[in-house]
């Protein structure tokens, strides 16, 4: 257990029915950290931030936040985390400012102090002159940075951020991310979930990778990227490949895993540059027609390839 | 306490919605104002308790006995000359019921004597006979009055033979009963019938559906919307109870109610001159049953069902079926009385009764305590099944 740890999850467990949405999943986060939970869709991130939020009761396993067990202290919890989901959790008819305003009453501010803060906010999302504008006049973007705004109305000690980039345009990602970066030099704690790479790569101090329930891997990035070694992936655009040309490929020495799907072929090997004219050669003596061919550095997407064996974008 | 920021919240989002206004206030108005005023002539007609009536006697007394009720804009009166076809009649639920006034009847009443009138009943008609044998009575016992008179002077020995004797006598009687010595404040349920116009049924009717419309339709969808959108998952997260935020929603939907079926009682009585009868705070605590009950009921679909269409589709048909049987579109004892069994079961039906008896026979808050307790029972039953399975995930 880290000692400075704002949050730890020890052998958390979550059943539905038999089915193990979350099994036996350990990691603490660190005081001031931005942490990343990072897997596929359906990989159970969600449901271990709904058991941080207190939205969702453990089956086994123990949960603490700044010190407070979430299945006793759920009510101190509340008050020291910021939530962002997914999905926009405002009211399109009413407008930024109303919004903003309702949910700081439920967060108990009041008077003059509420005033203050949501001006500030508008102010940090960039939104300051479309406040009294309707939501439903919106773009994503704009939608998703006043989610953000909501979640920070009470000055909250650790944010949880679920897939905060999805469906957002690349301008507004900038800000989003600048947004998290600014609230983290402040002092502020993130989790975040997500299945984008981009989010992880240039947020995450550390990031811990999920699939099927389980915690895979949990280290900083060039630490989780070290794991990968010297194992390259080419990736080859084309239909149609005959077994035959796998198995060929599959005997080529240093060639460590193969696998195909209806349009393309993933191959993990070490030394990838040298091999890829024999590669193609393979693949165009046996008349099949190569649309592209590329070779990717170790990032996040080869590594979860390298230990899952599957995509991380499915 | 927070729950009013939800409801203040949900109340402002319906001021933005023009076509939610619309729906809650307008069109009612438009739909009572066309119903009303399309069937205001044939409407007595239509609500009519059916009355055959052979008359044995074709005497004067008789004779006046069956225009009075043929003035009586509710009865459709019949004749017929043969009893036996008239029983056969009733018998094979053409009639509901019968009067069948006997020989001699005037004769009889004129010397004095006892007389009977028969009235013969479809048994599975218990309101409309009911209003029928009040009438009736009204009638004898304005007739006996003038049989006890005569009887009381031939008593003491004063010969009564002659029909001029017998005028004097009835015509100095009815000097002592017009009006009656002791008078009664209760009116029959004979007494208003002339008032029971189309807006009597139409406004509270319409009025009551369209509030079904609001409290079960949009009640739920609303709560449905706050789960899919994930407003409901973010407020749980937030430092505020879960019986806060249901207690807000519920309050929403109560207010938006109760303010729609009192502006439209409101629109009935202004536009119309309906009588919304003589205690305003009967009225209030009806209006607070009928939208305490279908929140209720409202709140229950939201649990029942898991996306907003089904929602939508089923509280339409809850809506619709309740109003067709509980009597939004026609008056309730109009209905077999199978149909008026079933109705027991709707708040439809309780509303109605508990209108009726307020705009129609105005029995104030005591007339309606049976109606206003069942509507509370119904709303607990509904919160109570709701509240303990509703889930926020």
């Amino acid at each position: 257990m880290i000692d400075d740890a704002i949050i730890t999850v020890k052998e958390l467990s979550k059943r539905y029915d038999g089915f193990a949405a979350v099994e036996d999943v350990s990691f603490d986060i660190k005081r001031g950290e931005i942490f990343g939970l990072l897997g596929p869709n359906g990989a159970g991130k969600s449901t271990i931030i709904s058991i941080l939020c207190c939205l969702l009761e453990p089956t086994a396993g123990r949960v603490t936040i700044d010190g407070f067990d979430v299945e006793k202290n759920s009510n101190e919890i509340k008050k020291i985390i910021g939530i962002v989901p997914q999905e926009i959790s405002l009211y399109y008819t009413l407008t930024a400012r109303e919004n903003l305003t309702f949910y700081a009453k439920i967060y108990g501010l009041s008077g003059k102090t509420m005033k203050d803060r949501i001006e500030a906010l508008l102010d940090m999302v960039g939104l300051t002159d479309r406040a009294d504008d309707k939501l439903e006049g919106y773009s994503g973007g704009m939608k998703r940075r006043i989610n953000i705004a909501v979640a920070l109305l009470h000055n909250p000690r650790i944010l949880f951020l679920d897939e905060p980039s999805t469906g957002v345009d690349p301008q507004s990602r900038k800000r989003i991310y600048d947004t998290i970066q600014d609230l983290n030099r402040q002092g502020m704690t993130v989790l975040l979930t997500t299945h984008q790479m981009e989010d992880a790569e240039k947020l995450c101090h550390r990031i811990a990778i999920v699939d099927k329930g389980k915690l895979i891997a949990l280290d900083t990035l060039n630490g989780l990227l070290k794991m990968v070694g010297e194992t390259d992936i080419i990736q080859v655009k084309a239909k149609d490949i005959p077994t035959e040309a796998l198995d060929v490929i599959q005997r080529i020495d240093n060639v460590q895993k193969v696998s195909v799907d209806d349009e393309s072929m993933t191959i993990e090997l070490v030394q990838g540059r040298e091999l890829m004219a024999r590669i193609i050669e393979t693949l165009t003596a046996s008349g099949t027609k190569v649309e592209s061919i590329q070779i990717k550095e170790p990032d996040l997407e080869t590594l979860f390839l390298h230990l899952t064996g599957t995509k991380l974008r499915r | 306490m927070k729950f009013h920021i939800i409801a203040a919240k949900d109340l402002k989002i319906l001021i933005r919605d023009r076509n939610a206004l619309i729906l809650m206030f307008i069109l009612p108005m438009v739909i009572i104002s066309v119903a009303g005023l399309a069937l205001g002539g044939s409407f007595s007609q239509d609500i009519g308790i059916d009355v055959l009536i052979v008359d044995l006697d074709n005497g004067e007394i008789s004779k006046g006995f069956v225009e009075f009720l043929e003035d009586i804009d509710i009865l459709d009166v019949d004749m017929e000359s043969n009893e036996f076809a008239a029983r056969e009649r009733v018998r094979n639920q053409e009639y509901g019921r019968l009067i069948i006034i006997p020989h001699g009847f005037t004769e009889t009443v004129r010397k004095g004597q006892d007389s009977k009138i028969l009235i013969i009943t479809d048994p599975t008609e218990e309101d409309q006979n009911t209003v029928v044998e009040k009438i009736v009575e009204g009638y004898a016992s304005r007739i006996s009055t003038n049989v006890v008179a005569v009887k009381t002077v031939a008593a003491y020995g004063v010969p009564v033979y002659s029909e001029e004797q017998i005028d004097q006598v009835v015509d100095v009687a009815e000097q002592f009963t017009q009006p009656p010595p002791v008078q009664v404040v209760t009116e029959s349920t004979s007494s208003r019938l002339e008032e029971f116009t189309p807006f009597t049924q139409y406004v509270p009717g319409f009025a009551v559906m369209f509030l079904l419309f609001t409290t079960i339709g949009v009640g739920a969808v609303s709560l449905l919307k706050e789960r899919e959108s994930g407003t409901l998952r973010r407020l749980v997260t937030a430092p505020i109870s879960k019986p806060e935020i249901i207690g807000g929603k519920i309050a929403s939907t109560f207010f938006r109610g109760f303010v729609q079926l009192t502006v439209l009682m409101a629109f009935g009585h202004v536009a119309f001159g309906l009588d919304l009868g003589s205690s305003m705070v009967a009225l209030i605590v009806l209006i607070s049953a009928i939208t305490l009950a279908s929140t209720g009921l409202g709140l229950l679909v939201a649990v029942l069902v898991t996306t907003k269409d089904q929602a939508d589709s089923v509280s339409n048909m809850i809506v619709l079926i309740m109003s067709a049987i509980g009597g939004s579109w026609w008056p309730l004892f109009i209905e077999p009385q199978f149909m008026q069994d079933l109705a027991r079961l709707t708040i439809t039906a309780w509303a109605m009764e508990g209108f009726y008896d307020l705009f129609y026979f105005d029995l104030g808050l005591a007339g309606i305590l049976k109606e206003v307790g069942v509507l509370l029972l119904m709303a607990i039953l509904f919160f109570g099944v709701a509240i303990s399975r509703f889930r926020f995930e």
